[in-house]
């Protein structure tokens, strides 16, 4: 169901001060009616007593005399009890002994009685209640009918004055309707109601992040083309080159040359899906307590056939269990990267894998005796696609690995720090998680 | 025809040598701009096949700084750089054609001869010589109506002597077209090759200048 606050404005107004008219009517009724109460009351004394110095003997007054009102009914009894005159003929009230005010039920009617005696008469003055109330409601229509007959044009009015303050709204919602993801500009927030500032300002927000994330993501397709042209490039050459090829020594070269081209072009793509799934926005998703130790094995035992290949030690130097909480997989991929970088720059030697703990802080290093990175270039090799360029012109790597480390590590929160190994050349990346894990 | 190869990608580089070397081309392939700046100062170049995304420095600048020093190179840039606002820069810094990756070794090939009959102040395609036509597309030669097989040295070995008939070219500068950096060149190579050439065109086509080298001589 959708609400309207025009809507809802007009008909919480609208209702308040229907019920402000009805309160408002409640209390002039009662107020007139006691006003009336007063004054009709004493307009009956003052009738009585009118009556008693009129010098009734028994001869019966004529009809019609005394009629101020034709709703009053004037009685006179002597002291025996013999109405010497009524009003009404055909209306006799039957007589109240009681002198002073009371209330009368008679004739299907409440009547107002006021009986005064004096001496030798009575006399009754009386006139029905319903007379008292059509006066009070009169009264009270009288006072609350312009309220009534002003409430469809205050309708009106609300409905006019709401529409008037919301207009803002509806060229924040044109405004954000023109938005495109090619077009991003803030909204415009000069002229606007001190109240939607702050929804203007968090939809500035959100649209400058907006912008931010797409341009970074139009940016990495951008390259993610550019840098997939190169591996297919080569294919396509290798492949005419196996075409052109005369001997069979000449084909199996070329054939070489081109599955080499394959795998690094099947490599290329898996590292970018790879990048791709360590999206940072289900940070925490999926996440458990990882024992780094048995990781690490894991890992080093998928390298070591290519660090035999190469003549390398890789080792593990740990301390045992060491545990963090993390995504397996991501975590897996990461020290695969950092070992496959490390085999792949390290000519002889050795790389190692160390764990240990550093106070609270879980710390994973590898460290081989490598070509290493120059001071120069250590801030850039996470760029995505950056490749050192004194490497770049041998290596077939992505340009991606470290890329895919820091963003796995950014997941974890942890840091990760280059230098260069113990002996001052190599390379040493040291992953440190933060603290609180178990 | 010896062609200077400037390309960082270890794969597409060896491919693209490979591929020119079979179609008769001598290819000396460096990855960098100074390197290439360097090859370029040591050796005569009759092309200069360039990629832009050198590691240190573009290429498209090195290109700019070559044209403002006069060189004349015939420059054709293979690049994956494919907006229309690249070629155009690439083509306005002096290119004189643009090669977008992936591409083919054929269309390579002929856009590289494109390019040097051009330069060389021709359109035609073939190359003539008194009662000689040579293919430069096919590598073949038709003599006195015969069509004549040569092999791709030999091609270009022939095809260098006819640049400027007349003209004495030693065995040195004979080498020089023929072998790129590191390729092995037997000591008689040139000789074997002359001497496949007159048994194919006759013993008088190619005279040898004693001491000085080999020459054509002009057509009459």
């Amino acid at each position: 169901m959708t609400t309207s606050i025009r809507s809802q404005l007009l008909a919480w107004l609208l209702g308040a001060l229907l019920i402000a008219g009805l309160l408002i009517g409640y209390s002039a009724y009662h107020r007139a009616q006691e006003d009336i109460d007063e004054l009709l009351d004493y307009q009956l004394k003052q009738l009585a007593f009118s009556l008693s110095h009129q010098s009734v003997g028994s001869a019966p007054i004529p009809p019609g005399l005394l009629l101020p009102e034709p709703d009053f009914i004037t009685q006179v009894w002597d002291k025996d009890g013999v109405r010497m005159f009524y009003s009404r003929p055909n209306l006799g009230i039957p007589m109240r002994p009681r002198p002073g005010f009371s209330n009368v039920e008679w004739d299907r009617q409440s009547w107002r009685v006021y009986t005064q005696l004096d001496g030798f008469r009575i006399i009754q003055v009386a006139h029905p209640l319903s007379l008292r109330k059509e006066m009070a409601a009169d009264l009270t229509r009288r006072a609350v009918l312009p309220l009534v007959a002003l409430l469809p044009l205050l309708g009106v009015g609300i409905w006019i004055i709401v529409g008037q303050a919301l207009r803002p709204l509806s060229s924040i919602s044109s405004a954000v309707r023109a938005r495109t993801p090619l077009a991003l500009e803030p909204l415009p927030q000069q002229h606007l109601p001190e109240e939607l500032v702050p929804l203007v300002g968090s939809l500035n927000d959100l649209l400058q992040r907006l912008n931010r994330a797409l341009e970074a993501q139009r940016q990495f397709v951008a390259d993610a083309a550019h840098e997939l042209r190169s591996p297919l490039t080569a294919v396509q050459l290798q492949l005419q080159l196996v075409r052109r090829a005369d001997s069979i020594e000449e084909r199996a070269v070329a054939l070489e040359r081109l599955e080499r081209g394959v795998q690094r072009s099947t490599r290329l793509v898996q590292q970018l899906l790879t990048l791709a799934r360590q999206d940072p926005q289900d940070a925490e998703a999926g996440f458990s307590a990882i024992d780094l130790d048995r990781l690490a094995r894991d890992v080093i035992a998928d390298f070591e056939p290519m660090a035999q290949r190469d003549g390398l030690a890789l080792t593990l130097d740990s301390e045992g269990l060491l545990q963090v909480r993390g995504d397996r997989e991501s975590l897996r991929v990461m020290l695969g990267n950092l070992i496959d970088n490390a085999i792949r720059y390290t000519r002889q030697g050795s790389v190692v894998v160390r764990l240990r703990a550093k106070g609270e802080h879980a710390v994973l290093e590898v460290e081989d005796t490598g070509t290493g990175i120059p001071a120069a270039e250590r801030a850039r090799v996470f760029d995505r696609f950056y490749r050192v360029p004194a490497q770049k012109a041998n290596d077939e790597g992505s340009g991606l690995g470290l890329a895919i480390v820091k963003r796995v590590a950014d997941r974890h929160e942890a840091t990760v720090t280059l230098d260069s190994g113990r002996g001052g050349s190599g390379l040493r990346v040291t992953v440190e998680f933060p603290s609180g894990n178990s | 025809m010896r062609l200077l190869l400037v390309e960082d990608d270890a794969m597409i580089g060896e491919a693209v040598r490979t591929g020119l070397r079979q179609d008769g081309f001598t290819v000396d392939w460096v990855r960098e701009a100074e390197a290439g700046d360097a090859a370029i100062r040591a050796e005569a170049y009759a092309l200069l096949l360039l990629d832009l995304g050198l590691p240190r420095k573009s290429g498209l600048n090195w290109l700019r700084e070559l044209r403002r020093l006069g060189n004349r190179t015939p420059v054709l840039i293979l690049t994956a750089r494919d907006a229309v606002a690249d070629r155009v820069a690439g083509l306005d810094s002096g290119a004189d054609d643009y090669l977008v990756k992936p591409f083919d070794l054929d269309e390579l090939s002929a856009r590289v001869r494109a390019l040097l009959r051009r330069d060389a102040g021709r359109a035609e395609p073939l190359l003539r010589h008194g009662e000689l036509t040579l293919d430069p597309a096919t590598h073949e030669a038709n003599f006195r109506g015969e069509t004549v097989n040569l092999s791709a040295r030999e091609f270009t070995l022939l095809a260098a002597l006819l640049e400027r008939p007349g003209a004495i070219l030693s065995r040195a500068q004979l080498e020089q077209r023929l072998y790129g950096w590191g390729e092995e060149v037997e000591s008689n190579a040139i000789e074997v090759h002359i001497h496949n050439l007159r048994k194919k065109l006759g013993p008088e086509f190619i005279r040898n200048v004693r001491g000085l080298g080999y020459t054509v001589s002009k057509p009459s």
